[in-house]
């Protein structure tokens, strides 16, 4: 499945998420896909940690649906995640693990054992129960609602398979932010939304 | 004073901070404290698979409102910079460390050399605030920098000598 496309049909199925994606070409895809500013944190300067950002996030704020983007290459840094993931069983938490069986931030440069890590069974290996995965838009459309949809309840990890950028892709915007006009407009979200006070003071 | 009454009042200083969310990885030094923490109903208490792995939870949990504390030792901390540059440092969000001050005077272990040599340089180098406590009566440092953090906008660490920790 196409990157881009995969990213649009999930921007296009999204309702009140928050989303964290991650380093690598995720950012890129999200952005693209949803031009989304204030609802949607880039942690583009994170190798490995978007869903450890997504779990103290989601932990926080128990009544919010929280998605986290994962790119495999992060994945492979750091797989250990899923056991702190697991053990933190959080509800409200999705990962999405985008497999392009690629480096793909640094021109998909080869990752090892790319051919035959079988990520689904690394999740099953550490307790995760609610795992899905998708090799195609087809497959993605008839099987969201069940793996993602807001009646789909529990810690979940959905497998995307998808092909890595092309050399046109690499070339989309980079989400056009600063870190700290990233962690305002995020939290100022939250804080509208739910109430929190995240900064510490209000405007 | 005794460690487990070392480990309370440590525990009331978080407490007191604000903070919910304890992510650990441990070393013998805060061995007695992690258990400590993991049965306080105050906290929630995740042991992570690495120390980088607090890193990312804690920034969550600061961008969800919830306070939060990041436990570790000194090696630990060592492998930590990568993840507190890119993400405290590049969005500007405040964290707290507390950490053992391995290799100091009083630690009989020679794989902590390296953490007697190049801990403090290491936190020296990246600009990271921190201070060391070495007696009790020292533990309000960790609301001060507790609070110092979220003024920073960036982490601050405390360093849990050995004496503190004996």
């Amino acid at each position: 499945m196409k990157y881009v496309d995969c990213f649009r049909f999930l921007a296009g199925r999204r309702t009140d998420e928050l989303v964290i994606t991650s380093a690598g070409n995720s950012g890129q895809a999200w952005w693209a896909a949803t031009r989304d500013s204030e609802r949607s944190f880039y942690l583009d300067a994170s190798m490995s940690l978007s869903t450890m950002f997504a779990s103290g996030l989601a932990a926080a704020l128990p009544k919010k649906r929280i998605w986290a983007f994962m790119g495999d290459g992060a994945f492979c840094m750091n797989p250990g995640m899923l056991m702190v993931e697991r053990q933190m069983n959080l509800p409200n938490l999705t990962h999405f693990l985008v497999s392009n069986r690629a480096y793909g931030a640094t021109s998909n440069a080869r990752l090892p054992n790319s051919t035959s890590n079988d990520y689904a069974a690394i999740a099953r290996g550490c307790g995760l129960t609610r795992i899905h995965g998708f090799t195609n838009l087809a497959e993605l459309e008839r099987g969201f609602d069940a793996a993602v949809g807001k009646s789909a309840t529990g810690h979940t990890m959905v497998v995307l398979e998808v092909e890595p950028f092309s050399d046109e892709e690499q070339k989309l915007e980079q989400p056009p932010f600063d870190g700290p006009e990233m962690k305002y407009r995020f939290a100022r979200a939250i804080e509208r939304e739910t109430g929190v006070s995240v900064i510490g003071y209000r405007l | 004073m005794k460690r487990s009454e070392t480990a309370k009042r440590i525990a009331d200083e978080l407490a007191e901070c604000g903070v919910k969310l304890v992510a650990s990885l441990p070393d013998n030094w805060i061995s007695e404290l992690i258990t400590h923490l993991e049965g306080d109903a105050r906290f929630t208490h995740v042991p992570v698979n690495r120390e980088e792995s607090a890193i990312g939870l804690c920034a969550g949990a600061y961008m969800g409102g919830q306070g939060s504390v990041a436990l570790m030792g000194a090696s630990g901390f060592m492998t930590c910079i990568y993840a507190i540059t890119k993400i405290n440092y590049s969005y500007e969000v405040p964290l707290l460390l507390l950490m053992t001050l391995r290799g100091s005077f009083g630690d009989h272990h020679k794989h902590h050399i390296s953490n007697g040599l190049y801990l403090q340089p290491v936190l020296q180098a990246i600009d990271l605030p921190y201070t060391i406590v070495s007696r009790a009566d020292e533990l309000g440092a960790i609301g001060r920098a507790y609070r110092h953090s979220r003024t920073f906008s960036r982490p601050t660490a405390v360093l849990l000598a050995r004496e503190l920790l004996r």
